[in-house]
């Protein structure tokens, strides 16, 4: 039996200009079949019980199975002039939808999974950053997050300090905001948006909404899905294949205050679908 | 089911600063060997956030975890955090660690409070590990010269000669592996095609 809350939010199921296109997709949401496709110019999502709630936003369809208990979350800045929003594809990870997340809002990892991309030892260090979860919203967020990388972005050259935000807007969607190579008032902004196949399995969509005129639409992308392709690599490996939500089987650090504040986030709300509950 | 030691490789495919993924009935073991030679059996998890550590990298007599980068020193007991460089490690963060010796050129390991040593292969040489889809009653079965349960022994007519032939089988999550050992003086070449035309008439008894 899958908890209501989980079945009352919003879930990513596929690229919107793929189905556009013609594109059918057959896949699946919270371990039920379902079918993305284009009717009478509509975009329309079908499971067994007949259709889904959906709604189309940032380059990809959005689903709800069951009684949407609110709006899908914004992103204002996909809404700003002179940004260039790129739909990177699908990567697709055997892994909790959750943990697919928390690796998203993860540092530390930096020098050691994207090695002299985003980080690089021995500037390992990861400074204390603040952590809240914002009432009005209800979204996990961190701030003054900073860290060292080698390249930060494919525009930029050398070694800077980096900003970071991060969001967490839903279960499994994120959002970063970091330091803009080319712009010293703006922020890069990148998103991924985790559609749970199944607890143990997800389909992850990155997205950006960059400023960036020069760099090719297909180094763009392919920067991206190499950093996402690293962090598969470590995401297919973590036992239990379920995000646990027992404190007592993994050890933070303060590090980690945002992936701790998500965990308590998802708890006390009841999103535990992909989650370990008591250790096994 | 009594503790025993179970072989999990042979010490020739685990060279100095090496980590490689190993089994214990079951349980998955980061198994390594330092820069100096010392070998350990590890649980694979790291306590941080549970990543393989058989995916780690050696330093030198430590084990560090690919994920953040989380060194473990020759006791398990976490010794540096890179995140918080100047932070000194609780000393309640530390992996579980087997029982692990090598003899006879196999790699055995057992729960940390095995008493006893590993079964003996003396007059053997190790010759190569080979994974099967099949169990160890087709090998027999395939094999019916081979005498024993988990380590399975035959004098077998290779070419001209009668040659010894050693297998050591461990069970893992992916199926059966057999680590092969022939004895001194042995064509090693003409032994390992005959362990590999085994394993087919073993997993030809699994199809049939
Ligand atoms: S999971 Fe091993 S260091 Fe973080
Ligand atoms: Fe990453």
């Amino acid at each position: 039996m899958i908890a209501q809350q989980v079945l009352n939010e919003w879930y990513p199921v596929a690229m919107a200009a793929q189905i556009r296109a013609g594109q059918r997709r057959v896949t699946q949401l919270l371990g039920q079949p379902i079918t993305v496709d284009l009717q009478k110019g509509a975009i329309v999502v079908t499971g067994q019980g007949g259709a889904l709630h959906v709604t189309e936003a940032f380059g990809h369809v959005w689903a709800c199975p069951g009684t949407p208990a609110h709006d899908l979350f914004p992103i204002p800045e996909a809404l700003e002039p002179g940004r260039r929003l790129v739909d990177v594809g699908v990567v697709r990870v055997k892994c909790s939808p959750l943990r697919a997340v928390e690796n998203f809002l993860d540092i530390a990892h930096f020098p050691f999974v994207h090695t002299d991309v985003l980080g690089a030892e021995p500037h390992t260090e990861v400074n204390r950053y603040e952590v809240q979860i914002r009432e009005d919203s209800d979204e996990v967020w961190a701030t003054k997050v900073t860290f060292y990388q080698p390249q930060a972005a494919k525009s930029a050259e050398g070694g800077i300090v980096t900003q970071y935000m991060y969001r967490v807007p839903a279960p499994t969607a994120a959002v970063l905001y970091k330091t803009c190579p080319n712009r010293t008032d703006a922020w890069d902004v990148i998103g991924i948006f985790v559609q749970p196949l199944t607890e143990e399995l997800c389909d992850v969509w990155p997205w950006m909404a960059l400023y960036d005129d020069v760099t090719p639409q297909a180094e763009l992308i392919a920067f991206q899905q190499m950093i996402f392709l690293q962090d598969r690599s470590i995401l297919e490996n973590q036992i239990p294949r379920l995000l646990p939500l027992d404190p007592g089987m993994e050890i933070p650090t303060q590090a980690d205050l945002t992936s701790i504040a998500y965990r308590r986030w998802l708890k006390k709300r009841g999103l535990t679908y992909g989650a370990q509950m008591v250790a096994a | 089911m009594t503790p025993r030691w179970i072989a999990t490789g042979l010490s020739q495919d685990l060279p100095k600063a090496v980590v490689m993924a190993g089994h214990w009935q079951g349980h998955d073991l980061a198994v390594w060997r330092s820069a100096t030679g010392r070998l350990q059996a590890w649980n694979d998890r790291c306590p941080h956030r549970g990543m393989r550590l058989s995916h780690g990298f050696v330093r030198g007599e430590t084990l560090a975890c690919i994920y953040h980068g989380w060194v473990y020193g020759a006791d398990g007991g976490c010794k540096h955090i890179p995140a918080h460089p100047a932070l000194t490690p609780p000393a309640t963060i530390t992996v579980a660690s087997f029982a692990c010796v090598e003899q006879d050129g196999v790699i055995w390991v057992a729960p940390a409070d095995m008493a006893g040593a590993p079964p003996v292969l003396s007059d053997l040489q190790p010759l190569r590990s080979i994974s099967l889809t099949c169990d160890v009653a087709a090998v027999l079965a395939a094999e019916p010269a081979l005498q024993g349960q988990d380590i399975l022994r035959a004098t077998v007519q290779i070419g001209e000669q009668g040659q010894q032939v050693c297998l050591v089988a461990q069970e893992g999550p992916a199926g059966l592996t057999l680590h092969a050992l022939c004895g001194v003086g042995a064509d090693k070449v003409a032994v390992s095609r005959w362990v590999e035309d085994l394993r087919r008439r073993a997993e030809m008894k699994v199809a049939a």
